[in-house]
């Protein structure tokens, strides 16, 4: 973690480079983003290696199982359980099973088992498991004697059986309804289980390759909803959302947009009071705003030099060590709009004049390569690289310059970071608590994200 | 006194062993919100999706220009939505009316409570401004036919119509009816009608993430004892109550 600390060369201020190189390979981010909730493995198959053997076969696609043997008693069941176990990070998990003979007895289970449980047991008999089962409709919980839960079900039934990580239950279904719930009780990871114990039996597992009978998307749905409602309740301090937008504007150096927020807040909406009467204190949030502006205008739009100008001019001890990250930023970034105008004679000379020296410096040599690489290319919005030209890379150097001119608020108040906007840290917060929640879960449950949030147009709490 | 903070220390330490939540410091959930990266262009969607949806339509075109957010919708639509509200916040009803059916005739056809809303503010505007003979002939006309349809529409109107029975109304009974509250509430609703109209959420996101903020927060006390944020507007991290 020691690489994510500034290095010394940054004159003592404290800056987040790793957010930095998160910023450079953001469409990596982006993509490690998305597979971060993609990554868990789901059951696809029935695990043949694991299977009780003996007395059970299961059918060449791994998706069905028929008894084999003949059962002279409770240890000889033919279970099986799926490939790997339900996955944990999410409101719910769901598969379904369909009986495809019932044979004599209608011996049949679904429901869940730890990794170690004893497959020629059904599951439920035993500690760690639970089933639903076909021929008394009974729900075994841990120990050999079943509870009344639901119907039996036989041939051509499809029954479902699922974990609701938010009420910390199991779920069962027959033929597209839910029968019933279950408080869940066992610890640690639960394979999908289905059993067979009769001559002829036969049952296929659908682990969601097929439509299921049960609509668990609307089941999920409802419990989002259950969720959202609690929230929904909850009240915050009047006008709460306002400040907290102003105070982020008012942080980027966002002024126009402020001025007209003002303005227009002065007429909509008569009962917010100005600000300073407000009663929430703004800080050090309107420090040096007309610079900030000024500066951030200049490099979004693309006047590097002027920038500069303004920078050593105002803040000489910003860029006082010409190889600090924020000398290296700017440097980058009057190099990347030269070859964004195309004239790469000029951006050559002033890369060995002021760009190469960084090569020397660790944690940016790598980000320096990606900068210089723009040249190689005879169209680099379309390379590799191409990401530098976009406007989220200017956005991105005029934040960087934004949060090191409020360093030098000597006055601040900020808590720990200044370059974090209050609507970054409650945003952080709120992710952090919700991360945290799980892991204390046993890793069990939806983690917030924002990113889905906002890309979801719809918005639904997650 | 002292052996009641002794007492009471000690129910704290056998409570704390008997729950035995997990402690985080300061110092390594500082460590943790670190770790956490929130996107630049995430909070700018955010804020952007607040002014569009609180119609902020000026803020939301310079906050275009100064960060490169495109805003979710024609910025021309929250103009106008702006106009209707801004009508009904000042008493202009039939304005206001005149103004939702401009823009799509299908909201208060299909919203028969919001129409009544609307009429019955009307009624209050009239009454507000002593034209009892107007007020009169506009509750039998337009209200009463419809609350005859509608038990709670009947209600709302006998409420209203009580106002005129009073000379000074604004301290009567229903006195309420006349607040500005009055004309902000039905303001919300005929914004929240045109937003659902063009099938935008109703609600800015910014709100809902922050009470989502506390919830998830409250969720987390049952567990763990940490630095929580109790001052939303400060966003200030306290040191964790053990």
């Amino acid at each position: 973690m020691e690489t994510k600390e500034a290095p010394a060369e940054t004159g003592g201020v404290p800056f987040d480079l790793f957010k930095l190189s998160s910023r450079w390979d953001c469409s990596a981010v982006e993509s490690s983003l998305v597979e971060t909730l993609a990554v868990e493995e789901e059951p696809s198959h029935l695990n043949t290696f694991n299977s009780s053997g003996m007395f059970n076969m299961v059918s060449t696609d791994k998706m069905s199982v028929q008894y084999v043997g003949s059962p002279q008693h409770g240890y000889d069941v033919g279970g099986v359980q799926a490939n790997c176990p339900a996955p944990t990070r999410r409101i719910a998990y769901y598969f379904e099973m369909t009986v495809k003979n019932a044979g004599q007895k209608g011996h049949v289970a679904i429901g869940f088992t730890t990794k170690d449980f004893n497959l020629r047991r059904q599951p439920g008999w035993d500690a760690n498991s639970c089933g639903y089962h076909g021929d008394d409709g009974c729900l075994y919980h841990g120990h050999g004697k079943g509870e009344p839960f639901g119907p039996t079900y036989t041939s051509d039934d499809t029954v479902g059986a699922g974990i609701n990580y938010s009420t910390q239950e199991f779920f069962f279904t027959k033929n597209g309804e839910i029968v019933g719930t279950v408080c869940k009780g066992i610890k640690g990871l639960l394979y999908p289980t289905i059993a067979v114990h009769g001559p002829n039996e036969e049952v296929a597992v659908n682990f969601g390759k097929q439509p299921f009978r049960f609509d668990i998307e609307a089941f999920m749905l409802k419990e989002r909803r259950k969720q959202q409602e609690l929230i929904d309740k909850l009240t915050l301090p009047p006008n709460v959302s306002h400040w907290i937008v102003r105070s982020y504007l008012l942080h980027y150096g966002y002024q126009d947009t402020l001025n007209s927020f003002d303005v227009e807040s002065g007429i909509m909406s008569p009962h917010i009071p100005a600000s300073q009467e407000n009663g929430y204190h703004e800080q050090g949030d309107a420090y040096a705003l007309n610079n900030r502006r000024t500066l951030r205008q200049l490099i979004r739009n693309g006047d590097i030099d002027s920038a500069f100008f303004r920078l050593r001019q105002w803040y000489p001890q910003t860029v006082q060590t010409d190889t600090s990250v924020i000398c290296f930023l700017l440097h980058s970034q009057r190099f990347i709009e030269y070859i964004r105008a195309g004239q790469l004679i000029e951006a050559v000379n002033y890369a060995r004049a002021e760009l190469n020296k960084f090569f020397a410096i660790k944690p940016l040599d790598d980000l320096l390569e990606d900068v210089v690489a723009l040249l190689a290319y005879e169209e680099p919005t379309k390379s590799c690289v191409g990401y530098l030209l976009e406007p989220a890379q200017r956005e991105f150097v005029a934040d960087a310059v934004n949060a090191m001119v409020l360093t030098t608020n000597l006055d601040a108040k900020y808590p720990e970071d200044p370059a974090a906007s209050r609507l970054e840290m409650l945003l952080k917060q709120l992710t952090q608590c919700s991360l945290e929640r799980r892991e204390l879960n046993g890793d069990q449950g939806e983690a917030f994200d924002l990113h889905r949030v906002v890309a979801n147009d719809k918005f639904e709490c997650r | 006194m002292s052996h009641f903070w002794i007492v009471l220390g000690q129910l704290e330490s056998i409570k704390a062993m008997s729950t035995s939540k997990k402690v985080i410091t300061k110092e390594e959930w500082e460590k943790k919100l670190k770790d956490v990266k929130i996107r630049k262009e995430d909070m700018n969607k955010l804020v952007m999706n607040f002014l569009v949806t609180e119609g902020y339509v000026e803020a939301a075109e310079k906050f275009r220009i100064e960060s490169g957010t495109e805003p979710e919708i024609d910025l021309a639509t929250i103009s106008d939505r702006m106009a209707v509200k801004k009508a009904v916040q000042s008493g202009n009803v039939q304005d206001a009316i005149e103004k939702v059916n401009d823009l799509n005739p299908e909201i208060l056809d299909t919203n028969p409570q919001l129409y009544f809303h609307l009429q019955q503010q009307r009624l209050i505007e009239l009454i507000r401004y002593g034209k009892v003979e107007e007020a009169l002939e506009f509750a039998q006309e337009e209200l009463a036919p419809r609350g005859e349809e509608n038990q709670c529409f009947l209600e709302e109107l006998e409420r209203t119509v009580a106002l005129l029975a009073f000379e000074d109304v604004k301290n009567c009974p229903y006195g309420e009816l006349l607040d500005v509250s009055q004309r902000l509430k039905t303001a919300s609703e005929v914004n929240a009608a045109i937003l659902t109209s063009q099938s935008r959420e109703k609600d800015p996101k910014l709100p809902s993430l922050l009470k989502m903020l506390v919830w998830a927060q409250n969720q987390l006390d049952e567990k763990a004892a940490y630095p929580r944020i109790n001052d939303l507007s400060t966003a200030k991290l306290e040191e964790p109550t053990v």
